[in-house]
């Protein structure tokens, strides 16, 4: 059972990337990001993680200023979730299923002596932390007050960062100070602002980078040990592409579309794969953690003492957080609306992970958004299986039919 | 202008319809109840408000110049609301009509619960859910925060942070937010909440919380005195009534009760297996799997939900007695003894359980698992394993807000209740089977 599962691991990292190392991308420094997925992968007999953050849910550099590596689990691989099968009620999402399972993972890494980070973003998140103390597990649990319109809410959530820092220190043994407040800040900024970059070149530029290699790289981010060395990379990746896309003229033509909702996380690439047979242009990814690309500390933030610093950290980053933790979705609401109305997406495909009740309750007043817009939006809910793959593919590619049709419809009307 | 008039003749059959379906549930359900055998004296009210609520489709009974304030939750503390000069109203619904509605406005995974409140709140049709002057709506759940955001387009509503542990930090936050909660209630009822209308309410939810208490321990001293049934309907009829109406009344049913016990008067002669129901909680008229508990020879001897004891068991206790320290006793009573699964530690639960197991002498337990719920479901790993070390045998019942899974439902409890049997006297059991191996061996 355990071979098998490990079998069923292994192939569907290595069939995933072997698949987006076959598209014919001339652009070689996508080999780091390739190579960093697969050594987190499947090279973990060494990996003695000293921190582990479950989800995205907490600002970073927090945790980097307090002296540790953030070791990223966000779930995406169905080979994982056997491990976890028996510790879980049938109906629980596959993310969450998927980062248990890379806990328990008989030949996987070694958490025996790590922190676990867990923003409760959810009710399954609430449960695993339940479990995970069970088990002996050391713990440090982020409550998210789920109105954050209040100001007692935002006071709470810097608390818990203020609570958060402070454990991670004791727990790596090092201090954070001023310095290292605004040295992770700087860092992580850098990071972000190249991946912004990177995402604004090449979102339309599909001939160029498939799209699947696109959220491959975005994804790589919560894969990597070396933040530094991932920025110059992706530095580097960026001006290929730039490079590129001044020299050939954009051929194609098809139609672009935009994922939002449930998270879409390597090796589980099945929806872009699939868009993209379809005939269709996946241009942007709307998840739980787009906005995060946007968030730079500003130089008053970074002002004061280290707790003013952790509470601004803390203040700024909870009220641009995009997940669905929040009774509203306010900000990325307002963000979906901002990115459609400045870029030319013409089709909305709603992404929903099975159990996962969020994104499935924001539906209808993104479905009423885009219909006062005049953009289709189309639910499309599924889980890390593959049996459901040639259904999935008859509604894109049904979809997509429909775009084009709509094209011909708004060049007739125009006429 | 054609087209309206027939949209509004559709509506009107609609709600017809709905109104009609679901006032037949309710007295379906009323009359089951009613029907079974051993009901104490004094239960009278109780039905009658239920009858009231579901089957008239009338808003409770409130006094004049009263407002009522829809809850979602018992960490709502009842007595913040008294003190405004308001009447806490439980709107968590186990309607089977309303669900049908819900099913459509809400995803498909949502649990029932919240199915049935959006459907309601959909048709507009019960007044319990429409004369509220605001609604608390603590996040216990997933599906409890969006349908915050939900209920929040139509009506004022607060929601309320639930920490996901107890600590002091913790509960000096949820201090602050029943603060807030106050400086709300204020502003919805036009009412100050004063030291001294605080205290009026401790005392008038005190003297209910008192009857509860002599309930609970009759109920403990005689077992068979009261089938569980109608104990779920005397806790599911305290959602829509006053505190002192409710004291009042359950007054009557505890001498009744207290009189039963002088007279050694059981509901039944035989001991039947005593079952402890535990889980998502049973709201009416959803009330199949306590009747079903019975009707195949059980009794529902305790329950351990949200909408039975649980919601008005724990007395706050207050060991300051300026107003900060009545709100400090409030915020306590409301998450420390509370085994709610929204607390990621939940060991609080497990005690409880252990502590009904024993008070009430329980053979078996049902847990009951409302689909999508997840909180409960993944408790029930943990709770199997620790009455598997106490040899009590359990089963988890999954179950929605429909009458189609009752016939299984009643095979898999009818199962249970036989397992229970058997295991109730085994050295009887084996003397008779000692007898028959005796006489094959005789006849051979």
């Amino acid at each position: 059972m355990t071979d098998k599962s490990f079998d069923i691991f292994r192939s569907e990292y290595t069939r995933e990337l072997t698949r987006i190392s076959e598209q014919k991308m001339e652009l070689p420094e996508l080999k780091y990001f390739l190579d960093t997925q697969y050594l987190w992968a499947c090279c973990k007999a060494d990996h003695k993680p000293q921190t582990v953050v479950l989800g995205t849910g907490i600002p970073e550099e927090l945790v980097i200023a307090a002296g540790a590596v953030p070791y990223w689990l966000t779930g995406g691989s169905l080979g994982s979730i056997s491990w976890s099968d028996e510790l879980v009620p049938r109906d629980t999402d596959p993310v969450s299923r998927s980062v248990l399972g890379y806990i328990h993972q008989p030949d996987g890494a070694d958490f025996s002596g790590s922190l676990f980070i867990i923003p409760l973003v959810s009710d399954s998140m609430r449960k695993i932390a339940y479990l995970l103390s069970q088990q002996g597990r050391r713990l440090c649990l982020v409550d998210i007050p789920p109105q954050r319109e209040k100001k007692s809410s935002e006071r709470f959530f810097e608390r818990q960062m203020l609570q958060m820092t402070r454990a991670v220190s004791t727990h790596t043994g090092a201090r954070t100070t001023k310095r290292s407040l605004i040295s992770a800040v700087r860092q992580v900024t850098r990071a972000r602002t190249t991946l912004r970059e990177f995402l604004n070149i090449s979102s339309d530029r599909t001939d160029i980078i498939s799209p699947a290699a696109r959220m491959l790289v975005q994804d790589s981010y919560y894969r990597t040990s070396d933040l530094e060395g991932w920025t110059y990379s992706l530095r580097a990746l960026t001006a290929q592409t730039a490079g590129l896309a001044r020299r050939y003229a954009r051929m194609q033509n098809r139609p672009c579309v935009a994922v939002m909702g449930s998270p879409i996380v390597f090796p589980n690439y099945k929806i872009p794969f699939l868009i993209e047979e379809a005939g269709m242009d996946l241009t942007d990814t709307v998840d739980s953690s787009v906005l995060k690309q946007h968030l730079r500390h500003s130089s008053k933030a970074l002002r004061g003492t280290r707790d003013r610093i952790i509470r601004n950290i803390a203040s700024e980053w909870y009220s641009a957080d995009g997940s669905s933790a929040f009774v509203s979705s306010d900000t990325l609401y307002r963000y979906v609306s901002w990115l459609v109305q400045s870029k030319n997406i013409e089709g909305v495909v709603y992404h929903v992970l099975k159990g996962q009740i969020e994104p499935d309750f924001e539906l209808e007043r993104f479905e009423e958004l885009f219909s006062q817009l005049g953009i289709p939006l189309f639910r499309l809910e599924t889980d890390y299986q593959y049996q459901d793959i040639e259904q999935l593919r008859i509604r894109l590619e049904a979809f997509c039919e429909m775009l084009v049709q709509k094209r011909y419809k708004e060049v007739r009307k125009a006429k | 202008m054609m087209t309206t008039t027939r949209e509004m003749q559709r509506k009107q059959r609609q709600d017809a319809r709905f109104i009609s379906k679901q006032t037949q549930t309710s007295a379906k359900y009323l009359r089951r109840i009613a029907e079974l055998p051993g009901a104490p004296d004094g239960m009278e009210p109780f039905y009658e408000t239920l009858h009231r609520i579901y089957v008239g489709m009338q808003g409770v009974d409130l006094p004049l110049g009263v407002n009522a304030v829809g809850t979602y939750c018992v960490m709502a503390p009842q007595e913040l609301i008294y003190a405004a000069g308001a009447m806490p109203v439980k709107l968590c619904s186990g309607n089977y009509t309303a669900f049908f509605v819900g099913d459509d406005i809400a995803p498909r995974d949502a649990c029932p619960l919240v199915k049935a409140v959006a459907g309601f709140k959909h048709t507009g049709l019960m007044p319990i859910y429409d004369n509220c002057s605001m609604m608390i709506v603590p996040v216990t759940c997933d599906c409890k925060k969006k349908t915050a955001a939900m209920l929040s387009k139509k009506c004022n509503v607060m929601t309320m942070h639930i920490p996901a542990s107890r600590g002091d930090d913790e509960i000096d936050g949820f201090t602050d937010q029943l603060y807030e909660l106050a400086a709300w209630l204020e502003d919805a009822t036009g009412n100050r909440i004063t030291y001294d209308s605080l205290v009026n309410a401790f005392s008038m939810v005190g003297h209910a919380q008192y009857e509860l208490s002599k309930f609970i321990r009759l109920k403990k001293q005689h077992p068979y005195l009261i089938r569980g049934t109608h104990a779920m309907t005397i806790m599911n009829a305290a959602a829509y009534m006053s505190a002192p109406a409710w004291a009042n009344a359950m007054h009557r049913v505890n001498a009744s009760l207290r009189e039963r016990a002088e007279k050694g008067q059981t509901v039944t002669s035989k001991k039947l297996p005593r079952i402890l129901l535990t889980g998502s909680p049973i709201v009416f008229p959803n009330m199949k799997i306590p009747l079903l508990i019975e009707e195949t020879g059980g009794i529902a001897a305790a329950d351990e939900t949200c909408m039975g004891e649980r919601g008005m068991w724990d007395p706050p206790v207050i060991t300051d007695n300026s107003f900060d320290g009545m709100m400090r006793a409030l915020a306590n009573r409301s998450l420390r003894p509370c085994p709610c699964p929204t607390f990621a530690d939940n060991s609080q639960r497990l005690f409880r359980l252990r502590q009904l197991i024993r008070d009430n002498q329980i053979q078996g337990v049902i847990y009951h698992v409302l689909r999508g719920c997840l909180v409960y479901d993944f408790e029930y790993r943990r709770i199997e394993e620790e009455l598997g070390r106490l040899g009590i045998p359990v089963i988890r019942l999954e179950s929605d807000y429909n009458e189609e899974d009752v016939e299984q439902l009643r095979i898999r409890i009818e199962a249970f209740i036989e397992l229970i049997k058997l295991r109730q006297a085994p050295a009887e059991k084996a003397a008779v089977r000692r007898d028959f191996n005796e006489q094959i061996l005789h006849w051979a």
